[in-house]
């Protein structure tokens, strides 16, 4: 009887749908399964600020059409969280209590919001942009809100507070330094970026700290030490973001931030590989691990997973640095891009 | 009439204005031996089955329910003589084990926080109870006053044995008061909790050490039996060049200075090296001394920190930074002040006996970072030297040594632990001792099964979010370095988190001679925990092994409830049309023999 693998992927971003359609181009008869938490198909996820804000419309924000999925054979499960994995039996548990049984597992679950610990206590009253789900929550509030507390300051927050600003709302962005994603800010580069908020209409506080925030009926009061007192119709946060991996742990792999993986994007558990920003890949000209994240990042390691599952060794590396315009700053880095010109294979 | 499911027995009974005592308002109660009534009990119900002291969790949690808060103080003293220290800093075991934590469950009840509030909430004329027997005449020594040292000196005190405790430090408490900070242990509380031990007529004499001011063989001649449980007060070394510099401190070292009352200079920024508690309290002491970059170094990664979420959390909170996956190579400096430390890369490796990952240091990886201190806590071991190279064999079953009338208990003999399994052990070295000052066994474990005619809790609980505890502002936290960071639960926390219990001491059964296979349990069962089954299999240890299921009715012996997957939601109890539903109160007691 005819041996057929059957590829389990956790994760329907750019890692995930590389990893099946490398292992769909060269391996026609194995069985394909991506599971997502989501609801919704493969969708570029740096367009969600831009999507928020009225200025794509869904058809837009996503990749590829249905079509592709059957196309390709590759079996799409969506809004299914899976609880956890048995490594020795080779089994996904899914959280409605159904098992599916895999040959070989690929990890790419990526990232979510990074809630500062100081501020888990008031997690129910922020917002974030890091899914479609969470967008499709509050899309229309931001639609109709006036005014809004910003705090933390990422990228993806930078970008959102452009927005905001050109939708002509009030915005008060509250920047923490130490805590700007993913290196810190110098007060050089703090100032030349505050001067240029400022000048876009967006009120920057800085050297300061949420002390309170009290949701009062459909607004929320945010207090800062400094005595800043301001009522705001939304509070969003942009801290980073962690690598959701939780239903992992505790199943043998070896998880650090994200899970440890090697050159080849191998997990320490046989037949388990994990890539895309949930994944901590092993460096050796650094010796240590490090977590690539953003798009293209992403693509490659599906790529590089995908041909290693396959057989054919492969080694991660980085894809090339590029430069960008963050407020009047000049930053580098491998992964921050407008993935205008992206295409999905 | 439909039963009522929502009310205890207690609420049901007094409701009703015309109630006249009878037959049927008296509980049935019986005490089993059956092993598998053990076995039950230590499948059923997880919390209690980890926590190594077998503390009545389900019990306690259930008088909070009914805010009877001195009987939840006593149930928990019942088991450890420290239920505020405990509900302040213990190791969690139980919530690890709490079925609620489970996929799909939820989060764990808040066992620790619970047990802090019957302390707190309490009246502040609460009586304590003690079944004291009559003296023997017998005198013990007890080498040591921490947790283990205390446990047994009460137990003994109990027992009627006169108990004296020697203790090496000015305050007793052992790692309580010198190695736990203040903001985590406020020492009224503990004092209080130590001083219902010395209450039972249990003397103390501080500042005396064992080896200066006296001998294990002068105690041998003086007492009936001795107690040792000096704890683990020997540091670990890094064992790395510039270890012997003046800003290089031991963990356990560094905490006992603080907690005398001194201010070791740290500096701004401080290395802590180390994954246990000892680590995170000596980062968090820092701090408190004023440093500003504070990080935790460990070899491995951060599921392998042997601490648990509210440690880790409050960490990050007070901002600081695990760094991971490193090790320390040599300190740098100069003057003996330390400059910087140099660490090197590890990544983890598998070795197969015993199966474990370990870390191995990747060559050529090193790094330096600067630094102004640094700290390591890499635990403790015992220091035997101090005691007698007689000592021996120490059995960890029975606590004996190889010298007649010398007993060992906590840490001395288990290596490091935490604060619950020194209390349990000295509790079990304390009958060990009375075995041998009597020649008697005087007590024993039991199961007490009582009838229960409701389930103590609607579906609705279950979905009850687990409620936070409290914390200061770090404001609060740096204005003294020793006012206590959680605030505890008030009344209605601790009757909101009381609901979210499953009360696994609580069976349920079906009776098969009247059940009619009508599936209706099945049908409204949320959790896959009611099964038609053909055999159901008996463990070693007494316990239900995997119920082996059949879909053919012609096998079926019987619909079964799997106590293990149950949440005790009461849904198959309401919808039985044949009342063939019963529930029992399976409790661990102990009992005396001789009665």
């Amino acid at each position: 009887m005819p041996h057929y693998d059957h590829y389990v992927i956790i994760g329907n971003g750019p890692a995930g749908n590389h990893t099946a359609a490398i292992l769909r181009e060269n391996d026609g008869d194995a069985k394909i399964t991506i599971i997502s938490d989501e609801n919704i198909f493969f969708y570029y996820k740096p367009k969600l600020t831009e999507y928020i804000a009225g200025g794509l419309t869904k058809a837009e924000l996503m990749v590829p059409g249905l079509s592709f999925y059957r196309e390709k054979k590759i079996r799409l499960r969506l809004g299914q969280k899976v609880d956890k994995i048995d490594p020795e039996r080779k089994i996904v548990f899914l959280n409605h209590m159904e098992k599916i049984y895999y040959t070989k597992l690929v990890i790419a679950s990526g990232s979510g919001a990074r809630v500062l610990p100081s501020m888990r206590s008031y997690a129910d009253c922020l917002k974030h942009i890091t899914t479609y789900n969470q967008v499709m929550e509050y899309k229309e509030q931001i639609q109709t809100a006036g005014e809004f507390f910003i705090f933390g300051g990422d990228l993806v927050g930078f970008k959102f507070i452009k927005m905001l600003c050109k939708m002509h709302k009030q915005v008060t962005l509250l920047i923490y330094p130490n805590a700007f994603w993913p290196f810190n800010l110098t007060e050089k580069m703090q100032e030349i970026i505050v001067k240029n908020l400022s000048r876009q209409g967006a009120d920057v506080l800085v050297n300061d700290d949420i002390s309170q925030i009290i949701k009062k009926e459909d607004t929320y009061i945010v207090k800062t030490v400094k005595g800043v007192e301001q009522q705001v119709d939304l509070v969003f946060s942009f801290n980073g973001l962690i690598p959701s991996v939780e239903f992992a742990k505790g199943c043998g792999l070896d998880i650090d931030h994200g899970i440890l993986v090697n050159e080849t994007m191998q997990t320490n558990v046989p037949d388990i590989y994990a890539c895309g920003s949930c994944a901590q890949i092993y460096n050796p000209k650094i010796n240590s691990y490090t977590t690539s994240i953003g798009w293209a990042n992403a693509v490659v390691q599906g790529k590089v997973t995908a041909m290693n599952l396959l057989g054919t060794h492969r080694v991660i590396e980085s894809v090339d640095y590029k430069y960008f315009d963050l407020e009047g700053v000049e930053i580098k880095t491998t992964w921050w891009e407008d993935i205008e010109e992206s295409s999905f294979i | 009439m439909k039963k009522n499911v929502l009310y205890s027995k207690e609420e049901k009974f007094f409701q009703d204005k015309n109630r006249i005592y009878s037959a049927h308002l008296i509980k049935q109660i019986a005490y089993s031996t059956d092993s598998r009534d053990f076995g039950q009990v230590a499948k059923s119900v997880p919390c209690q089955e980890a926590c190594p002291a077998k503390t009545n969790i389900p019990g306690y949690i259930r008088c909070i329910n009914e805010k009877r808060y001195g009987r939840a103080y006593e149930l928990n003293r019942g088991a450890n003589i420290l239920p505020g220290v405990l509900g302040r800093i213990c190791s969690r075991p139980c919530e690890l084990a709490c079925r609620h934590g489970e996929p799909d469950n939820g989060q764990s009840v808040g066992i620790c926080h619970l047990k802090r509030a019957c302390a707190d909430l309490k009246s502040p004329m609460h009586r304590i109870i003690e079944g004291l027997y009559a003296p023997t005449g017998k005198i013990v020594a007890v080498v040591g006053s921490g947790p283990a040292g205390l446990a047994a000196a009460h137990d003994l005190a109990i027992l009627g044995h006169k108990a004296v405790i020697f203790e090496t430090m000015e305050m007793p408490g052992g790692m309580l008061m010198y190695g736990i900070p203040e903001f985590r242990l406020p020492r009224d509380l503990l004092m209080l909790e130590i001083n219902n031990v010395l209450r039972l007529g249990v003397d103390l004499k501080t500042s005396q050490t064992i080896g200066k001011d006296f001998s294990l063989q002068s105690l041998q001649k003086k007492y009936d039996a001795v107690v040792v449980a000096t704890g683990c007060m020997k540091p670990r070394r890094l064992g790395v060049e510039g270890e012997d510099f003046e800003n290089v401190f031991h963990g356990l070292d560094f905490m006992k200075e603080i907690n005398a009352g001194k201010i070791p200079h740290v500096g701004k920024k401080v290395v802590v090296i180390g994954a246990g508690f000892t680590a995170v309290d000596c980062a968090r002491s820092a701090i408190r001394l004023g440093a500003t970059d504070v990080k935790i170094n460990i070899r491995k990664t951060i599921e392998y920190m042997r601490i648990d979420e509210t440690e880790k959390h409050e960490a990050m909170v007070e901002g600081i930074v695990t760094h991971t996956l490193v090790q320390p190579s040599r300190i740098l400096g100069s003057d003996k002040k330390v400059s910087g430390i140099e660490f090197v890369r590890t990544r983890l490796e598998s070795i197969d006996k015993p199966p474990f990952r370990i870390s191995v240091p990747i060559e050529g990886s090193e790094f330096i970072i600067p630094c102004d201190s640094v700290i390591a806590a890499l635990g403790q071991t015992p220091d035997v030297a101090d005691l007698s190279s007689d000592l021996g064999k120490m059995e960890k079953e029975n606590y004996s040594t190889d010298l007649d009338g010398v007993f060992a208990a906590g840490d001395f003999v288990t290596g490091a632990s935490d604060v619950i399994c020194a209390i349990a052990g000295g509790r079990r070295c304390a009958q060990g001792v009375d075995e041998y000052l009597t020649g008697l066994s005087r007590k024993k474990k039991v199961v007490r099964l009582e009838s229960h005619s409701s389930t103590d809790r609607p579906r609705s609980y279950d979905f009850i979010k687990k409620v936070s505890m409290n914390t200061i502002d770090m404001e609060g936290r740096l204005q003294a370095a020793i006012n206590e960071v959680e605030t505890g639960y008030g009344a209605d926390h601790a009757h909101e988190e009381s609901k979210r219990c499953y009360l696994c001491n609580l069976k349920y059964e079906i009776d098969p001679l009247t059940c009619i296979y009508c599936s209706a349990c099945i049908d409204v069962a949320p959790k896959d925990c009611i099964k038609m089954v053909e055999v159901i299999p008996i463990n070693d240890d007494g316990s239900y092994g995997e119920y082996q299921e059949s879909s053919k009715w012609n096998r079926v012996v019987s619909i079964a409830i799997d106590n293990h997957a149950c949440i005790r939601c009461g849904q198959c109890y309401a919808a039985c049309p044949m009342d063939c539903i019963s529930v029992t109160k399976t409790e661990l007691v102990e009992i005396d023999l001789e009665e």
